[in-house]
């Protein structure tokens, strides 16, 4: 069963996505699944590289403070940025790490998903399509988005340049979600 | 004042998630504007990147100059021209736009700014200039400022600005700051038949008849249409219903009074507030702009806890809603005034209160908007 509010931190280092992946997330929502959802960020002034992070909040209602102190979801692709967010994640939130990126955990979650989209999204020809398989691996063990709303935002919102292969990441994402059991 | 409905080919209906700076411009759109002159400033340069992209396709025009003073005063240039007009800056370039500013209040020039409020240089959160919006440039005049708290609210806002700004003459401030502007949000945009837009009144009076400042005691004189034979000069100095400067004290008594009375003796008709369970409320909270959404959550914790807490939006801050605020203080034993900056417009809700209740303000700078949390202990600690 899904609960909610949701309250998601999304974090990794600029370049990766974060961001975006967090504003499909949200568009999913909003304009397919009719629900409510804010979206704040935060990042460094470097283009690439720097720590960033994007929290968002889903509901069925519409939310007052776009800021959670606590969050229940926290999808960390990079080992600073983990570790700055991770005290920000409930008792009993759910924690989804990229292995190949957060290799040290300080904090133990029960509930923890090692999904390995930089390693999934380099063996399809491109690492910067791991945030794609990232959110193919969310839409399936979250519960909250459709699988087929999820590629058709992805349409609409990246460079069409990019469609095919950002398809074939979500589609490796979910199915690797599918393979190693969801939380929902 | 003729009402017109908005141009359906402007209007983008539906349901989006939107980020606020970009619901602004779709605002504005949505209200008719076709000129928007702008200098970049962080974060409200997305208002200018979106507009160079809208304002073409509507058969508008995108104007960026040199400066801030450029943006206030092509804008005031182009309203007077017959435009529907949009700036957008930020804190420190709203400082550079006072001298403008002070000219379109003059000449009664209708016109939007968004002013995205902004500290610690760049992308932090900020109320602190809520001042500044009103008391800003030099002069006598009254500012109307409006004050959204959500995305959705920076679209229905703006329209409501451009039409504020049509009906009296005067320029209208869209109080944003960085956690609206750069938040991205559930936006439900109406069809464009539900969108009423104010249009200008134009005189009809021949030009040998036409006064360019002859307007009832606290009314809006009709402009003029340019290029049209009509020969209007438009002042910054004390001027007759000719338009003529003139420094007779009783054509500047009367300008000014008109000037300032045509918002003051309209108070009531501008300001606008919400009210979140002040029915059996004995604590108010009394929040403007983002900080509404943390108070409003942070009544719903009090009242866990026993506090019979309500929050009274502000949906403009200028003019002062005197009169929902003094109905509150009449209510309450304790009002919070919730803000973000060191404390500035408690000063405001204090006049009004009057004595009447206590005003204890509840602030934070810290370039960020309030946690339900902290508003939450300053409660706790203000009932005790």
């Amino acid at each position: 069963m899904v609960t909610y509010p949701q309250r998601i931190t999304l974090c990794g280092f600029g370049g990766q996505g974060i961001i975006l992946s967090a504003v499909i997330l949200g568009t999913t929502a909003v304009t397919k699944g009719d629900l409510y959802a804010v979206q704040t960020q935060s990042y460094g002034s470097e283009a690439r590289g720097g720590q960033c992070q994007a929290e968002l909040i889903i509901d069925r209602k519409p939310i007052n403070s776009p800021v959670a102190e606590k969050k229940n979801l926290l999808v960390a692709m990079f080992q600073t940025a983990y570790e700055k967010y991770i005290p920000t994640l409930e008792e009993d939130g759910v924690l989804v790490i990229d292995p190949g990126l957060v290799t040290e955990l300080v904090r133990p979650i029960r509930t923890t998903f090692e999904v390995p989209a930089t390693q999934i999204a380099v063996d399809l020809g491109n690492r910067m399509a791991a945030n794609m398989v990232m959110l193919g691996f969310l839409s399936e063990s979250m519960g909250i988005i459709g699988h087929q709303d999820l590629l058709d935002v992805v349409k609409d919102t990246v460079n069409p340049r990019f469609t095919e292969l950002n398809f074939q990441a979500v589609e490796a994402g979910a199915a690797y979600a599918k393979e190693h059991g969801l939380y929902h | 004042m003729p009402i017109v409905k908005a141009s359906k080919d402007r209007v983008k209906t539906g349901v989006h998630f939107m980020l606020g700076n970009y619901a602004l411009v779709e605002g504005a759109i949505s209200a008719g504007c076709n000129f928007f002159g702008g200098y970049p400033i962080t974060p409200a340069n997305e208002i200018s990147e979106r507009m160079s992209q809208r304002l073409p396709e509507v058969g508008g025009k995108f104007v960026q100059g040199e400066d801030e003073l450029f943006s206030i005063f092509a804008c005031t240039g182009a309203s007077l021209a017959g435009g529907k007009v949009m700036t957008a800056t930020a804190s420190a370039g709203y400082n550079y736009m006072q001298e403008g500013l002070g000219y379109a209040y003059t000449v009664e020039a209708p016109l939007v700014i968004a002013d995205v409020q902004r500290c610690r240089g760049e992308n932090y959160a900020s109320q602190a200039d809520v001042y500044q919006m009103r008391y800003g440039a030099s002069g006598d005049y009254e500012a109307i400022v409006v004050c959204p708290s959500s995305v959705q609210e920076l679209y229905d806002y703006t329209i409501w600005a451009f039409n504020l700004a049509e009906e009296y003459r005067n320029p209208v401030i869209v109080m944003s700051e960085t956690t609206i502007a750069l938040m991205r949000e559930r936006l439900d945009i109406p069809e464009a038949s539900a969108i009423d837009l104010y249009e200008r009144t134009y005189t009809s009076l021949p030009p040998e008849e036409y006064l360019p400042f002859a307007a009832p005691e606290y009314g809006c004189p009709d402009i003029a249409p340019l290029a049209e034979g009509y020969q209007t000069i438009y002042s910054l100095n004390p001027h007759d219903e000719k338009g003529g400067i003139d420094w007779d004290p009783v054509v500047f008594d009367r300008l000014y009074k008109r000037i300032c009375g045509k918002v003051r003796e309209n108070a009531d008709r501008i300001c606008r507030t919400e009210k979140f369970y002040m029915d059996d409320a004995e604590y108010a909270l009394i929040a403007y702009g983002s900080e509404v959404r943390p108070a409003i959550e942070a009544a719903e914790l009090a009242r866990e806890s026993g506090i019979k807490a309500g929050v009274l939006k502000l949906c403009n801050v200028w003019p002062v809603p005197e009169k929902a605020i003094a109905e509150i203080a009449g209510q309450v034993s304790k009002i919070f005034a919730v803000e973000m900056n060191m404390g500035k417009y408690v000063n405001e809700i204090r006049r009004v209160a009057a004595g009447r209740c206590g005003v204890i303000p509840v602030t934070k700078n810290l370039g960020l908007v309030h946690t339900a949390y902290e508003i939450l202990e300053e409660i706790k600690k203000g009932v005790r």
